[in-house]
């Protein structure tokens, strides 16, 4: 029975801790510039306004691309462990998280591009540009601690660190977090790989078109993609958590970590994060990798 | 401030949305584009107030329109507020868009913006000083409350007229009507 609850939860501690660390976020930065900041909650007066609103549809393709994104997202978080709860645990781990994470830059991109407007199609482009960055090193890093635990599900990963230690305190694993330290950002789409959503140059990509309704999906779907980004780290590197309390303090503290780079930071060009994500955390994680082989064989 | 009132929000969430959530265009003209900027950054920080800049109508509800019109960018306003989801507020910045300003002769400018879309309500001065935005701000906010800010109404109410005085500036007006122009006044 609360194995059946958690099927619940999961996806809504998810939305709401996803929208908190928005509203985090948003302060949290306003301090950094000396500002005052809006309150937490600005996040959820933004989506009640947008929820109020009528907007213009471009179609079936542009409805439900960010349908089919948000339930990926939705999807995904049943198979992270929330803690010591996990309600999909017996089906595929880290294999099935690998692919359903792609749905939800894929179901932005359906809708972006039903929208017919430049700059949405210029914007899906560098996410999907991103994406191609670090998936390379996120593949290793995966298969990096899958070799080193010897296991795909992710559940396993996280019983054997809290058994064990966590993975970024153990010697060839430390490369795959470092890896993953310096992919994060891209990951969560913040500064310095802040190329997809350029509010200055391309009026904020791939949402341009998005109004009402349509935004307040997407901006959930982002506070979604900052969860599953930072579940992932906490879960693969830092011993997920042994109740879901810990498990939100690891991904709270990982998250203003990313955000003090994100405040001081520019951003790159799409070319140069590119070449940046697939020379330094690419090698770092296929150094991990190759240690991990050798020292584990 | 009543942001921190649970009863308002329980009665009308969609107004208090409205009114502490206003996303804006800021659509700088020529001038005002020096006053803005400090507005939104570390030294006025509209941000406190819920104001965020906003990079696409779409996204909007709040449309700042800062010094003079000409005919050429009388366009793009329309445009722009037309693409705006409702309700979405316009509020005039400087005396140019009120009635022309320094610019009450030329051959080239807009004298009055409310012509051609509701605007509701006014900045006066040449130029007003950052603070006069949050002055504004708070000023729309009472609006709304008394559900006084309602130029969208009235631009869905009288089309036909804003929609003719809109023919009459830009000759040649290349976009179908957005409403329909049998039923309003």
């Amino acid at each position: 029975m609360t194995k059946m609850i958690w099927y619940v939860l999961s996806p809504l501690i998810a939305l709401v801790v996803g929208i908190l660390l928005m509203g985090l976020s948003r302060k949290l930065l306003a301090r950094i510039h000396w500002r005052v900041g809006p309150p937490i909650l600005q996040p959820v007066i933004d989506l009640i306004r947008f929820l109020s609103q009528k907007s213009a549809s471009h179609g079936f393709l542009f409805d439900s691309g960010l349908i089919l994104s948000l339930a990926g997202s939705l999807v995904l978080t049943l198979f992270l462990p929330l803690g010591q709860y996990t309600p999909m645990s017996g089906s595929g781990g880290l294999l099935v998280i690998l692919y359903v994470m792609l749905l939800g830059p894929l179901g932005i991109a359906f809708s972006s591009g039903g929208a017919a407007n430049p700059y949405a199609s210029i914007g899906i482009s560098r996410k999907l540009m991103l994406a191609m960055g670090y998936e390379l090193p996120l593949l290793l890093i995966v298969l990096t601690v899958m070799t080193g635990y010897r296991t795909i599900s992710i559940v396993e990963v996280v019983r054997i660190q809290q058994a064990q230690g966590w993975a970024i305190a153990t010697f060839p694993l430390l490369l795959s977090a470092l890896a993953y330290i310096l992919i994060l950002p891209a990951i969560l789409g913040m500064r310095p790989f802040e190329v997809v959503g350029a509010a200055q140059e391309i009026s904020s990509g791939p949402v341009v078109e998005f109004g009402g309704p349509h935004l307040a999906l997407s901006t959930l779907q982002h506070a979604l993609t900052t969860y599953i980004g930072l579940s992932l780290f906490v879960n693969l590197m830092l011993g997920g958590g042994s109740n879901p309390v810990f498990f939100l303090l690891k991904m709270l503290v990982v998250f203003v970590l990313c955000l003090c780079v994100h405040a001081v930071f520019p951003r790159f060009r799409v070319d140069q994060a590119i070449r940046y994500l697939w020379r330094w955390p690419a090698l770092v994680a296929m150094a991990g990798l190759v240690l991990t082989v050798l020292m584990g064989g | 401030m009543d942001r921190n009132q649970l009863v308002k929000w329980l009665e009308s969430p969609a107004k208090m949305g409205h009114k502490y959530s206003l996303h804006a265009v800021y659509f700088c003209t020529g001038c005002g584009i020096i006053e803005v900027p400090p507005s939104i950054t570390a030294r006025w920080d509209a941000e406190r107030f819920g104001v965020l800049p906003s990079a696409s109508p779409r996204h909007a509800n709040l449309f700042l329109i800062t010094g003079y019109v000409s005919v050429k960018t009388l366009r793009a306003i329309i445009q722009t507020y037309d693409q705006m989801p409702e309700p979405k507020y316009a509020v005039g910045f400087g005396s140019c868009p009120i009635n022309g300003g320094m610019y009450w002769d030329s051959y080239n400018t807009i004298k009055h913006l409310d012509k051609y879309i509701p605007i509701d309500g006014w900045i006066a001065g040449c130029m007003p000083r950052p603070e006069a935005i949050f002055v504004a701000v708070t000023h729309l906010w009472t609006l709304i409350d008394k559900d006084m800010a309602d130029g969208y109404k009235r631009y869905r109410k009288h089309y036909a007229a804003y929609r003719a005085n809109q023919e009459k500036a830009l000759p040649g007006l290349d976009w179908p009507p957005l409403f329909p122009l049998e039923g309003s006044e």
